[in-house]
């Protein structure tokens, strides 16, 4: 790697398209998270298991004989679902209470244990993996990338932009903001609010299952998967500022960006730590995050 | 997670009941345990007990400033490994170890509670846990610390003369009078005024400081404290068992002192105590029945977060005082 | 005279148990993983314990008595296991005690058991250290360890790839760091090159940024000591970009085992580790071994299970041959003894506690496990570092 142009070639863009592709998956999570958030005020800590259940949802779809396209159909639908329930059925009964945040932290935490012990009793500890639906690899800068890859960076790309667009361009979206914005005044307005949440709940749901379905192909499924992801997501949605929107797409593509190319530098082994740190320094700073919450984007 | 500023005189008696209870019971166990000449169910008891301690670090954020930390075993761990260390490497004296501990200890959790509590809610949550992570990684790759592996080998140590770590009644004793004189400790500085100032940050914070306390400086006193109590519990560890590793700090033995407070009671401080040792006899008895017996716990602990927030201590102070008052009305009638 | 009395009773009571005791049930503790990711190995040691404590009480048991076998789970986790281990010891009162997979747990059991003077082995535990630096009187492994892996490995590479270029990659951890530090030197010694080393953090998720560097390196040889999940993660993502066109990729016995073989599927293919054990082992104990298990099981046994079914016949040699089950005796006995496995004869080396065995390249084919070469006992030993007794 003598010349400039050779080390961009070789080392930054694939580094920096790599880290693309963890991005969007990292976004996708984050997305769902920071609109629950956003909405219900609610921290999901059983989010990651959501992630894990959409990739066993595919497992157990596709041992079915059913092919891949329609696993990726139908696991948002199981897992809004199921979400939907679990808004109701669980973190309702603790959402009018006083000590609301603690109890639905520890709510969701509990059920974030209890979720990842039901994958391991159902679905045993060792590993499954998943077929890609899209095989072969494209030849992108003169390195070679898997084709499934690019599809998942531009599917999720897609799915990013969509859910944008459905936030701030429909008037769906525009009763989810009006609810975040002043949940009072929106009941009064003849907004069913606790059946936004509940539907709100479901869609971060469904988003988080969605990542677990795209992913699965890379990543291979196991049931301490959410974990992968569930401090990187949570630290994004932090940096971002809960609730935004655009802050957990852009801080999710940014900090993805600067752990792909700082592991150039120094031992990946501290990419965990490099992430918390800058949330650290974000939280001192400015603790509300970069942007504000979901009711101003 | 009550709202303890009606001073009634019967609550403190009810607390102080269920206190009495749990450690008279804790000593009748190892005596009878002794008398069997078993000495595995008091080493399991003295491991429950010091579990225990971690447990109340964790009451004293999460019932009583109003911080859930999800990293706690960070100190724990620490504790637990400075202990190892000193014992093995220095001198093999119990109080030497206890001391370098605390201090150790004291030290981290300035640094820690310097970066954390800037925060609340799911920030401090993330940043708690966040940390025990990045140490628990650092101690997993020292091989001078016994890296991945732990360390064996921790000496036995001399108490008090003739009394030596590995007699199990013995070390029962020692840990119970830890923990007991951690909890009385506990409960006096609850009682002093600064005590009162952790209820009222809880209940709300903005307020405090235009009622002229900095809140932050309270906070940082409380974060210190509960990495002290819970590097002080930790310190007894490898004295019980000789040995340390990594798992220690791993998010588990956080998450289940966490576990242990809620379903105990929150706030009572003797509800982390009642935690901590109900949940090590369900966890054996389970044992014994089922392999799954992490999500049958688990599943307990979102009931009782959806029914009975207020834990097993929370439901059975206001029953005792019942009882109390009554009796009391009954005598002045 | 109550005293006196009472004194009485229990001298009695005390013969009482201690001739039960020599005519009961043999009690044998197992305290391993039933539960957490270890599981699958934890279930493959209690197929082969089963197996042989049914086929040894079948055939009149250990000096007339009947094994009885005890299980705790230990969820991977050494404190967990340290406890169970008192428990069995002291409320079970077991004579012997096996079963732990991960080394951390093994080394605190192996205090527990020099605390109660009672002896274990390990069939899974592969650190050196446990027969080496940190060995005790009280323990003994019964499996190959890291040291005796390589050996095979190593000289299988400079037998078919002499003068290979070899690419390190392992978890960054210090077992992953120690597991490619003896390949590598034993490697070297062989006459293979170094031609790059990448530690990647555990439960990596993404191996692709590494890719590039190992491009670049143009190893014809790739050495890997990840594990678990992390192997499925690499070996898939090695076959999506192309990095293992060409390339001989070989590892420690861990990266690719029974238990996730099924997920990472082609991507294993003609993936080559050192190991002790193969259900292509030919020889008749091995095949008839290989049909109980199976038939018992459903399932292939692999190397933990294989060394899981070893152990008892160990103890089973040891104490017929000490004529006793205490301590001491047992373990004079069981030192520089041979007996009999489905890997054919193991001596267990006095010195400090660890089998020997030959050793062989275990190649991965059409999902099986298959020999590709032999490395006899004595080579593969490695030297007794162990100066504790």
């Amino acid at each position: 790697m003598t010349s400039i142009l050779e080390w961009l070639q070789f080392v930054l863009a694939p580094q920096s398209i790599n880290g693309l592709s963890i991005g969007v998956a990292v976004v996708l999570m984050a997305l769902g998270l920071t609109i629950i958030f956003g909405l219900l005020d609610v921290i999901n800590m059983a989010h990651g298991e959501c992630y894990a259940l959409g990739a066993y949802a595919v497992v157990v779809i596709l041992g079915m004989g059913v092919s891949f396209w329609w696993a990726f159909l139908l696991t948002p639908l199981l897992m809004a679902a199921m979400g939907y329930a679990m808004e109701r059925g669980l973190i309702q009964q603790v959402f009018h209470s006083k000590d609301r945040h603690t109890l639905t932290l520890l709510l969701t935490f509990g059920m974030a244990t209890v979720m990842e012990d039901a994958i391991k009793i159902v679905f045993g500890a060792n590993p499954r993996s998943v077929e890609a639906p899209i095989s072969g690899a494209t030849e992108l800068f003169g390195l070679f990338f898997p084709n499934y890859r690019l599809f998942v960076m531009l599917l999720g790309g897609a799915i990013i932009v969509a859910v944008w667009l459905l936030v701030f361009r429909t008037s769906i979206g525009a009763i989810v903001r009006a609810a975040a914005h002043d949940k009072d005044m929106s009941a009064s307005l003849g907004i069913p609010v606790s059946r936004v949440y509940s539907l709100t709940f479901a869609f971060g749901v469904a988003l988080a299952g969605i990542a677990g379905v795209l992913l699965a192909p890379i990543y291979s499924v196991f049931p301490t998967m959410g974990r992968d992801f569930v401090l990187m997501a949570f630290s994004v949605v932090i940096i971002g500022g809960m609730g935004s929107i655009k802050g957990a797409v852009l801080a999710g593509l940014v900090l993805t960006q600067i752990q792909s190319l700082s592991s150039l530098l120094i031992s990946p082994v501290w990419n965990d730590t490099l992430l918390f740190g800058i949330m650290v320094v974000v939280l001192m700073w400015r603790p509300q995050g970069l942007f504000g919450k979901l009711g101003h984007a | 997670m009550l709202d303890r500023f009606n001073s009634n005189s019967s609550k403190p008696n009810a607390v102080r009941i269920l206190a009495i209870v749990f450690f008279a019971t804790a000593l009748l166990f190892a005596l009878i345990g002794t008398v069997m000449g078993d000495s595995f169910y008091i080493r399991l008891a003295t491991e429950a007990l010091i579990f225990g301690g971690l447990a109340l670090s964790v009451d004293l954020l999460l019932g009583h400033v109003g911080l859930l930390p999800l990293g706690q075993a960070l100190f724990f761990g620490l504790g637990a490994y400075v202990s190892a260390v000193v014992l093995k490497e220095w001198a093999a004296s119990f109080w030497l170890a206890i001391i370098v501990s605390m201090l150790f200890c004291a030290f981290a959790g300035l640094i820690g509670g310097l970066i954390a509590i800037r925060s609340k809610g799911v920030y401090f949550a993330l940043i708690s846990f966040g940390l025990a992570q990045v140490f628990s990684r650092v101690i997993y790759n020292t091989r001078e610390l016994g890296a991945s592996d732990g360390m064996t080998g921790v000496p036995v140590v001399t108490v008090v003369p003739g009394l030596q770590t590995d007699n199990p009644l013995g070390f029962f004793f020692v840990t119970w009078l830890v923990i007991g004189g951690l909890y009385l400790v506990l409960r006096y500085v609850m009682q002093t005024p600064m005590g009162r100032l952790f209820g009222a940050i809880r209940v709300n914070e903005h307020r405090v400081c235009f009622l002229g306390f900095g809140a932050l400086r309270f906070k940082i006193t409380a974060f210190v404290a509960a990495a002290v109590v819970a590097g002080l519990s930790g310190a007894l560890y490898p004295m019980l068992r000789g040995f340390v590793s990594p798992e220690l700090m791993f998010f588990q033995v956080s998450g289940n002192a966490v576990v242990n407070v809620i379903i105990g009671g929150s706030g009572t401080l003797i509800g982390a105590l009642y935690g901590a040792g109900l949940l090590t006899v369900l966890k054996s008895i389970l044992g014994s029945f089922t392999v799954h017996h992490h999500i049958v716990i688990g599943l307990l602990f979102v009931v009782v977060v959806i029914a009975f927030p207020r834990g097993i201590v929370g439901y059975l102070v206001p029953v005792l005082e019942a009882r109390l008052s009554k009796k009391k009305t009954g005598d002045n009638s | 005279m109550k005293a006196k009395k009472i004194l009485a009773m229990m001298a009695l009571a005390g013969l009482g148990t201690v001739a039960l005791a020599q005519s009961g049930p043999i009690r044998i503790g197992v305290v391993t993983p039933l539960t957490g990711t270890y599981a699958g190995i934890g279930e493959q040691v209690k197929w082969g314990l089963n197996l042989a404590a049914k086929e040894i009480n079948a055939s009149g048991g250990v000096m007339g008595r009947q094994i009885e076998l005890i299980y705790e789970d230990e969820e991977a986790n050494p404190s967990v296991a340290v406890q169970k281990a008192e428990k069995l010891f002291q409320t079970s009162k077991v004579d012997f005690l096996t079963g732990t997979v991960n080394s951390g747990s093994t080394l605190a059991v192996g205090q527990v058991a020099e605390r109660n003077n009672k002896l274990m082995a390990t069939t899974v535990s592969f650190a050196d250290s446990i027969t080496g630096e940190r060995c005790s009187p009280n323990v003994f492994r019964v499996n190959a360890r890291a040291g005796m892996q390589s050996a095979a490995l190593a000289a299988w590479v400079a037998s078919t790839k002499p003068g290979a270029q070899v690419f390190y990659l392992g978890p960054d951890y210090e077992m992953g760091r120690s597991t490619v530090a003896a390949f590598k030197s034993a490697a070297e010694g062989k006459g293979a090159k170094s031609v790059g080393e990448l530690f990647a953090p555990l439960d990596n998720k993404d191996y692709s940024p590494f890719f590039g560097q190992i491009r670049s390196g143009k190893p014809n040889v790739i050495y890997t000591s990840v594990a678990g999940n992390d192997t499925v993660r690499l070996f898939s993502q090695m076959s999506e970009f192309g990095v293992s066109r060409n390339v001989q990729i070989v590892g420690a016995s861990g990266t690719v085992t029974g238990q996730n073989l099924a997920a990472i599927g082609k991507a294993a293919e003609g993936f080559v580790t050192g190991a002790g054990y193969s259900t292509m082992i030919d020889s008749p104990e091995n095949k008839k071994f290989v049909a109980a298990f199976k038939a018992e099981n459903k399932s292939d046994p692999d190397l933990y299970g294989a060394d899981s079914y070893g152990v008892l016949f160990l103890y089973k040699a040891a104490v017929e041959k000490a004529k006793s089950t205490e301590t001491d005796k047992v373990r004079t006995a069981m030192r520089d003894l041979k007996w009999s496995t489905p890997q054919g004869v193991k001596t267990m080396r006095g010195g400090d506690h660890q089998a020997m065995q030959d050793m062989y390249a275990i190649i991965v084919k059409n999902g099986k496990f298959e020999i590709q070469s032999r490395v006899s006992a004595a080579d593969a030993i490695g030297p007794d570092v162990c100066t504790k007794f």
